[in-house]
């Protein structure tokens, strides 16, 4: 199989605080894969590198063995080899929701407005909201905002797409609603990286887990080896605190099976 | 004491050809201050050192420094350079350096206002920095600004009286002479006052309505 994303030796600072300490990872085509860990460990520092929101000290990054972080790679190539959901959606708020999705495809892509149109309805479809494309985001709940700028995403049709801890922001009850969507998207074979704290869902949808604390990868492997038998004591320890934390919910999800 | 003012009737078609100066000035002040004001304020956020720079600069002196200075140098001092300019053209360019420089900090305000996000999602996206500009944020951004600029167009009309230091018969200045001649002091200048009101009003009103109509959209 091809390597989607191949990182080498990441290091990423802002200014006295080392984020990143030698990160090496390699995800491959159509492989799923999760990140965890506790806050402030790198996960999201490390997606917005590979998407090249920010700028690395030093390593290597190549999606399907091109190398991205020499600055020769425009916005728009990069978009056709990586989308980003983020925490907080960041939908365009003065667009309507199918011209949010639409609106990429025209612009960077060359798209006709009918062929993004329909383009757009599709992929609205796909994530359950074609019935609220003439509204504004600002008339959304938090778990439509973000089954949105899923779409929007796609619609650049990336061959890789990062999940930036996409259900923190969301009331409980929405999160399912996400969640589902993005297992979908697993389930067509394309290349994920999604950072969660959802153990459960990562559990079920992903080929490979990776555990990260304090700015490097502890351990990576099956979601059954490092969710429920991991090899490091700081591992475990954060899957117990998780687990304390959110235990009760755990165990009422009947899709659930056990951590730890 | 009592007010009468029937003594300023003969006077009104000078108060009427005051008001259309002051109203001139303001509207030719304000269409070169907003061109000239985006333009600063487009320097302000553009990702190019020297332009921030120079543009930062420009602000910084501009709202450091009386208006009646700066008419004072156009007008009187410029003449030195060899630049002499009649008093309306002084008074329409001062007042719209002024206003640029206001207008300028709004624009930056207004940008910058936007969230972060907003460029993150568009750079994702594939979307080039101009046309993150011109497709996501500048209509975030204009919306922003609206007010501001209500209030700024306000300031500039009633901040045109200056003029009349320049000689410049616009509404101030007819005041002076309709009181010099009916000596109804008090009168005059409540009439004045209160044709300034109209004026600041009506922009204030017109505002309201596009405001309004950018909200719903």
């Amino acid at each position: 199989m091809n390597e989607a994303i191949k990182i080498a030796n990441l290091h990423k600072n802002f200014d006295d605080l080392t984020v990143l300490k030698g990160v090496n990872l390699s995800v491959k085509e159509g492989e799923v894969v999760s990140v965890i860990g506790p806050s402030g460990s790198g996960k999201s520092t490390l997606a917005r590198c590979i998407c090249k929101l920010e700028e690395i000290d030093e390593g290597e990054i190549f999606l399907y063995g091109e190398k991205i972080n020499d600055g020769r790679h425009s916005n728009k190539e990069l978009s056709s080899m990586v989308g980003m959901i983020f925490q907080q959606f960041n939908l365009f708020p003065h667009l309507t929701v199918l011209e949010n999705v639409t609106l990429t495809p025209m612009k960077v892509k060359g798209l006709s407005r009918g062929q993004a149109g329909e383009l757009g309805i599709k992929l609205l479809q796909r994530v359950g909201l074609s019935d609220k494309m003439d509204v504004r985001p600002g008339q959304l709940s938090g778990g439509q905002m973000q089954r949105v700028a899923i779409a929007r995403a796609l619609a650049m049709e990336p061959r890789i797409m990062l999940f930036d801890e996409p259900t923190s922001a969301l009331d409980p009850e929405l999160v399912g609603e996400v969640l589902e969507v993005i297992a979908d998207l697993a389930q067509t074979g394309m290349t994920m990286m999604i950072i969660t704290h959802e153990m459960l869902f990562a559990k079920e949808v992903s080929d490979k887990v990776v555990f990260m604390d304090e700015g490097n990868i502890i351990e990576e492997g099956p979601p059954d080896n490092v969710l429920t038998n991991p090899s490091h004591e700081r591992t475990r320890t954060f899957l117990r605190r998780m687990l304390a934390h959110f235990g009760s919910q755990l165990t009422e999800k009947p899709s659930g099976g056990n951590l730890l | 004491m009592t007010l009468d003012f029937t003594t300023l009737i003969p006077y009104l078609h000078m108060f009427w050809a005051g008001m259309t100066i002051t109203v001139k000035a303001s509207v030719a002040a304000v269409l070169i201050g907003t061109a000239l004001g985006v333009l600063i304020g487009a320097m302000r956020v553009l990702p190019v050192r020297p332009l921030r720079t120079i543009s930062g600069a420009y602000v910084y002196v501009i709202r450091g420094t009386p208006l009646l200075i700066q008419l004072f140098l156009i007008y009187f001092g410029l003449p030195s350079l060899g630049l002499n300019l009649p008093a309306f053209s002084a008074g329409v360019i001062g007042l719209a350096i002024n206003s640029s420089g206001y207008v300028g900090e709004i624009v930056r305000g207004g940008i910058e206002a936007v969230p972060k996000g907003q460029w993150e999602a568009s750079q994702v996206l594939g979307l080039s920095y101009l046309k993150t500009m011109r497709h996501i944020i500048l209509p975030q951004a204009i919306r922003n600004m609206l007010p501001a600029f209500g209030n700024e167009f306000i300031t500039l009309i009633k901040e045109s009286s200056l003029l009349s230091t320049l000689a410049i018969t616009e509404l101030t200045m007819v005041g002076q002479q309709v009181r010099s001649v009916t000596y109804a002091s008090f009168e005059t200048f409540i009439l004045v006052g209160l044709i300034y009101l109209c004026l600041t009003s009506f922009i204030g009103l017109m505002l309201g309505i596009v405001e309004k109509k950018w909200q719903v959209n």
